[in-house]
């Protein structure tokens, strides 16, 4: 029994039909990367899976309970942090407020000082300047800020929508470093990501999605050797 | 010199009550993205609520925040369960439903003000709170006037205090931001968008009851309120509630210094003040 599971989903924008039958399994304590180009589902499918969409049909079920159905404020205290894509702070609040944000529902409220000093020993860079606006923050120090806040709910499972989107290699670099840590403390991980030599190297498993399907699964390094993917994604 | 602490002082009252009414119209554009061109009414609805408490029932005029802040609250929050909720799913999308918003707002604000009248009718309401007045220096200051002060700045204070400290206070400004975002970290943004829209009519409540206290006014006074609350938020910058503060007192010092001269000329130089200020920061004072 996999941590999640989504089972032959489909969503719809309207009219418009964005996910087609759609079906992906984390395992626990995994890293699991969803690849894709700009416009296949990806984020779709996380909204689905976070409670912003609702699927028309088919299920989607966490540790063995259905989510599909659940407000997004239930589905974080069962354990998932979504940290979307743009990481979409709230720019006119602090670092803290922020961060308090993250355990904004009403279980982890409570429990949200303890957490806040759990973050902040994580990201020092966070801690020297709780009182300061997230607006002026820099590009890589916004995106730490970001995870700090989806990690303020003390979370089994973390989504990352893009994490190292516009961020410089070696920010990049760091932030992929955190992915791991994470992993090693046994957090389980699905990795949206554009920069897929990247996120292949440290996936256990990958999803390429294309225009609303997966159309290939395998193990991360398996993936890595694949030609297809070698000729569709790597360039080379 | 008397002159000048009277209008030191004056200017100070209606600016307080003026910053009540855009914090109000303010909290409910920001986040529920509704321009209430009916926010006037619910001023005044307070108003008379509060006169009928003081005449019929003699009570002390305090006692109309008991019952026009409950009142105002619920028919705010319906309006928006009912009412709005409707109008959001006949939208295509925000920058419709925003347009039809503001039609349905007038819609509220010609029904609330022809109850109002036909139920109080058209004559200038007053009653006497606390008719004397007490020496500042040389110059003599209503004494109600400096109670009615005390109260809105007390109700600006708590009102910023329960945005910057509490839990709703932080999920209200998150929503104001980025509503998404909020919901995707469990803010029910719905519910905080009527509960915005209520609590934009309780502080038009409160300026209501204040107004009741200081001045007199008719059933048809409240549009002149929301004429004013919308060129303070728009000399405040939209959205931003310490724009809304800094905005009321602006227009309160200018205002009660124009009506010493000629209280005529007091929207005339309101609308200056925002010609000028649209041209040299098209975003407002605090607007980002
Ligand atoms: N709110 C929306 N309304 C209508 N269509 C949408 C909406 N959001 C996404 N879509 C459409 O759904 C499809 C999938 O979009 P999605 O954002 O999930 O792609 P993505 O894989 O995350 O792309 P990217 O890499 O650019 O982020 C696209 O065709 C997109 O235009
Ligand atoms: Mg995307």
């Amino acid at each position: 029994m996999a941590m999640l599971e989504v089972s032959n989903i489909n969503v719809s924008y309207g009219n418009v039909q964005a996910l087609w039958d759609v079906s992906i399994h984390v395992e626990e304590g995994k890293i699991v990367a969803l690849l894709g180009a700009n416009g296949a589902g990806k984020t779709t499918l996380l909204n689905t899976m976070t409670g912003m969409l609702k699927p028309t049909s088919g299920e989607v079920t966490f540790k063995g309970e259905r989510i599909d159905n659940l407000p997004s404020d239930k589905i974080i205290e069962k354990g998932i942090a979504y940290l979307p894509e743009g990481g979409r702070l709230f720019p006119e609040m602090t670092i803290k407020e922020n961060l308090e944000m993250g355990a904004y529902p009403s279980t982890l409220w409570k429990n949200r000082k303890p957490d806040l000093e759990r973050i902040y020993g994580m990201f020092p860079i966070l801690d020297e300047r709780r009182s300061q606006l997230s607006r002026t923050m820099s590009g890589g120090e916004r995106q730490m800020l970001a995870m700090g806040r989806a990690l303020m709910s003390n979370p089994t499972m973390c989504f990352f929508d893009e994490l190292s989107y516009g961020l410089s290699p070696k920010m990049a670099q760091e932030v992929f470093k955190i992915v791991k840590q994470l992993h090693s403390e046994g957090i389980t991980v699905l990795l949206v990501e554009q920069n897929v030599y990247q996120t292949l190297e440290i996936a256990d498993y990958a999803y390429v999605i294309e225009n609303g399907r997966i159309v290939k699964e395998g193990e991360g390094h398996a993936m890595l050797e694949d030609d297809y993917i070698k000729q569709a994604y790597l360039g080379v | 010199m008397t002159l000048f602490i009277s209008i030191l002082i004056n200017g100070c009252v209606l600016g307080s009550v003026y910053a009540l009414v855009a914090m109000g119209l303010n909290t409910q554009y920001g986040v529920a993205r509704i321009l209430n061109i009916a926010h006037g009414e619910f001023i005044i609805l307070a108003a008379f609520i509060t006169l009928d408490l003081v005449t019929k029932n003699h009570t002390a005029p305090f006692v109309g925040f008991a019952v026009a802040i409950p009142v105002v609250f619920v028919i705010s929050f319906a309006l928006h369960r009912t009412l709005y909720k409707r109008v959001k799913d006949i939208s295509a999308n925000d920058g419709a439903f925003e347009g039809n918003a503001i039609l349905a707002a007038f819609g509220i604000y010609f029904i609330v003000q022809n109850l109002m009248q036909t139920h109080w009718g058209s004559a200038t309401a007053a009653y006497q709170f606390m008719p004397y007045s007490v020496k500042i220096g040389p110059a003599d200051i209503s004494a109600g006037n400096l109670v009615v002060l005390l109260i809105a700045v007390l109700i600006c204070i708590a009102y910023n205090l329960f945005l910057s400290q509490t839990r709703l206070g932080k999920a209200i400004r998150a929503a104001a931001q980025d509503p998404a975002a909020a919901a995707m970290l469990g803010v029910r943004i719905n519910t905080i968008m009527a509960l915005c829209f209520a609590i934009g009519g309780v502080l038009a409540a409160c300026a209501g009851v204040l107004i009741s206290m200081k001045e007199p006014f008719t059933s048809i006074s409240g549009l002149g309120y929301t004429t004013i609350a919308i060129i303070i938020v728009v000399l405040g910058g939209l959205g931003s509630v310490k724009g809304a503060i800094l905005g009321g007192f602006i227009l309160g010092y200018v205002g009660f210094a124009v009506s010493v001269y000629d209280s005529g000329f007091m929207l005339s130089v309101f609308y200056l003040i925002v010609l000028v200020l649209l041209i040299v920061r098209p975003k407002g004072l605090m607007g980002r």
